[in-house]
């Protein structure tokens, strides 16, 4: 966790609910994000996350409950009074304004004076490393330039919160990680708290001190990257982040856990009746079954490899479990004898890497 | 078969085939506008005989009688200046339902741009003739106002009566030259604007005006030059009182039947037409 975060409470939304038309868009949402962290919502499109954040920047109003920043009320505050920094996707820089006048906007709003509007102004370009394209206009930059120039607008305000709404989605890839880089570093140094809206989930595991993931208006689970990927609280998480395999299982009344027609082992607390059984990829491990069997304190599944997808990195094994198909990836090595296709193997696990949840019927 | 047959058929540059596509539209242009155009230039240094004839001459008489006559710089003076706050007026009514017609969305936006367009569908004639019925002394316009109590004012065949119905009549062609050129205009950037501490006020003066110059440019270029050349509407709402460009032109060419002078007036329209245009394109360029 950077030094920067204090555990000071300073975003709050308090029983936050919103309705477009017949349709209940946001329940009832709680949150509250510390000073000077980042966080991240992550979801799937109609989760509701850019409806939150727009309900912060007060671009539209909430149906009920509170939005406080620092204890001070702002649900009905003006948008023109709340001091939030909001990147969009799309950019939304100015045209009619060059590189310069679009950075200055926000402190001419503000009425600051003429010296310090040249002065921050210019640091603000300096820290996006765009000074010397200040006397451009925005539909002379590319894609990457117009969004570190929307960056520096939102930052040169020293806004209370930093708002960012996909602002990485209409980047290529190559740039999409710089950019990432780069918006975590400046965030960070300059200690602003920040709410990051994305369907990435690289994006919000890599660059968030905290991720919401939301599901339907509701929030899934909220928590540090490490606790999301490594201890999802729902089925729909696991899914959401990472790749996993999913078995249906049963557990019996005597609370042995029962999938690909085995008895597994699994650390969480079972009660009987049908669950979902979810194991990643990457925490298989796979040995041709004429090696020795010792089962330890974790799960082994006999299979049969029916095919294999080799993507360089990595190589992807199917495997074939009773009625299951398994995905396995390892790390490609030189040095490893290669399986076939046909080949019988054993899988195996350990008993932290199988996650339980109660099935959904989804 | 030869050999020569099965050639492949000779492929067209991309340059050939625009000129091809032109072709038509440039002879049509040239036969029914240029052409016509050059006549009517040629006519305006033509002389009328006494007797009615034209004379096949060429004397700058039409053109120095024209400047010379206050009558005639007053009609011109006049017509340009009646043009120019019509077109204002019809900007400022314009505007705001172009915002909101850009704004909305859906099947009520349609419904909408229907009603806007929907005048158009009838003539301009008729819906003279409609003012006329609304405006008129015994209407209903001047009967409510007499029934307030207040002085009744005369609306119609006079300028008032011009003014009111050219700007309802123009209204539609102005709302849709705004509304194509509100194409920047992206609510993300008004919301940019909103969120880096803009009043609504200041976001409209700002960002959204300066944005929607453009449409305002086009739209004041589009009604300008259809309120100078209005006839209809001048003629028959002005009562034979109101004497603009268009309808001296009327006079002079079907009246007194002197084809120079009505040369002479309609060379002029194009030539404030042409101060017009480049005015528009001042404004263009400055706002790149």
């Amino acid at each position: 966790m950077p030094v920067s975060q204090s555990l000071e409470e300073h975003l709050k939304l308090d029983g936050i609910s919103i309705s477009f038309g017949p349709v209940n868009v946001i329940p009832s949402l709680d949150l509250s994000v510390r000073k000077g962290e980042m966080v991240a919502f992550l979801g799937p499109s109609g989760c509701g996350k850019t409806t939150t954040l727009r309900m912060i920047a007060g671009l539209i109003s909430p149906s009920s409950g509170r939005i406080t920043v620092g204890g001070r009320d702002i649900t009905r505050l003006p948008i023109h009074d709340r001091d939030m920094g909001m990147v969009f996707q799309s950019y939304a820089l100015f045209p009619h304004m060059d590189v310069t006048r679009n950075v200055q906007f926000g402190l001419q709003m503000r009425n600051v004076s003429k010296q310090d509007i040249e002065r921050r102004s210019k640091e603000a370009l300096e820290l996006v490393q765009l000074g010397h394209l200040a006397q451009r206009k925005p539909k002379e930059l590319s894609g990457g330039q117009q969004q570190r120039v929307a960056l520096a607008r939102a930052l040169v305000i020293q806004p209370s919160i930093l708002l960012l709404d996909e602002p990485l989605s209409n980047l290529d890839a190559k740039l999409r990680d710089e950019m990432r880089l780069q918006i975590r570093a400046l965030q960070q140094q300059s200690g602003i708290t920040a709410v990051f809206v994305t369907h990435d989930q690289v994006e919000a595991l890599s660059m968030c001190d905290r991720v919401v993931v939301m599901r339907n208006g509701r929030i899934e689970q909220f928590g540090t990257p490490t606790e999301i990927y490594e201890r999802p609280a729902t089925a729909f998480v696991a899914n959401f982040v990472g790749r996993t395999n999913r078995l249906k299982g049963k557990v019996g009344s005597d609370g042995q856990l029962v999938a690909a027609g085995q008895p597994l082992r699994a650390t969480t607390k079972l009660s009987p009746g049908p669950v979902d059984v979810l194991i990643r990829p990457h925490r298989i491990a796979l040995q041709p079954s004429s090696g020795p069997a010792t089962t330890g304190d974790g799960n082994v599944v006999e299979g049969k490899v029916s095919s294999i997808i080799f993507i360089g990195d990595l190589v992807q094994y199917v495997v074939r479990a009773g009625d299951e198909e398994i995905v396995v990836e390892e790390a490609t090595r030189r040095e490893r004898a290669p399986l076939g296709v046909g080949d019988n193997v054993h899988l195996r696990w350990s008993a932290d890497d199988t996650l339980v949840y109660p099935d959904d019927g989804k | 078969m030869t050999t020569e047959a099965l050639a492949p058929p000779r492929k067209m540059r991309s340059g050939e085939v625009a000129v091809l596509l032109l072709l038509p539209i440039a002879l049509i242009n040239a036969i029914g506008f240029i052409l016509p155009v050059l006549n009517l230039a040629r006519f305006s240094f033509n002389k009328v005989s006494i007797g009615g004839g034209i004379e096949n001459v060429f004397t700058w008489e039409n053109w120095l009688g024209l400047l010379a006559d206050r009558f005639y710089l007053e009609l011109i003076f006049n017509s340009v200046w009646i043009s120019l706050a019509i077109t204002l007026t019809t900007l400022i009514l314009s505007y705001p339902i172009a915002l909101y017609l850009h704004r909305s969305s859906g099947p009520w936006r349609t419904f909408l741009t229907v009603l806007v367009i929907s005048p158009l569908l009838t003539s301009a004639v008729v819906r003279t003739y409609g003012w006329i019925a609304i405006l008129i002394d015994d209407g209903p316009v001047v009967s409510a106002i007499r029934a307030l109590g207040l002085p009744a004012p005369s609306l119609m065949f006079n300028i008032k009566g011009v003014f009111i119905g050219l700007t309802e009549i123009l209204m539609p062609y102005m709302i849709l030259a705004l509304m194509a050129g509100f194409g920047r205009l992206d609510p993300r950037v008004e919301e940019a604007a909103r969120t880096l501490g803009a009043t609504p006020a200041r976001t409209f003066r700002k960002v959204i005006l300066p944005l929607t110059l453009p449409g305002i440019a086009l739209g004041c270029l589009l009604c300008f030059v259809l309120a100078v050349s209005s006839f209809i509407t001048p003629k028959l709402m002005g009562g034979g009182r109101v004497f603009l460009l268009a309808t001296e032109i009327y006079d002079q060419a079907i009246v007194t039947l002197n084809w120079p002078l009505a040369s002479t007036l309609s060379i002029l329209v194009l030539i404030v037409f042409g101060a017009a245009l480049w005015a528009y394109s001042a404004v263009l360029r400055r706002l790149d």
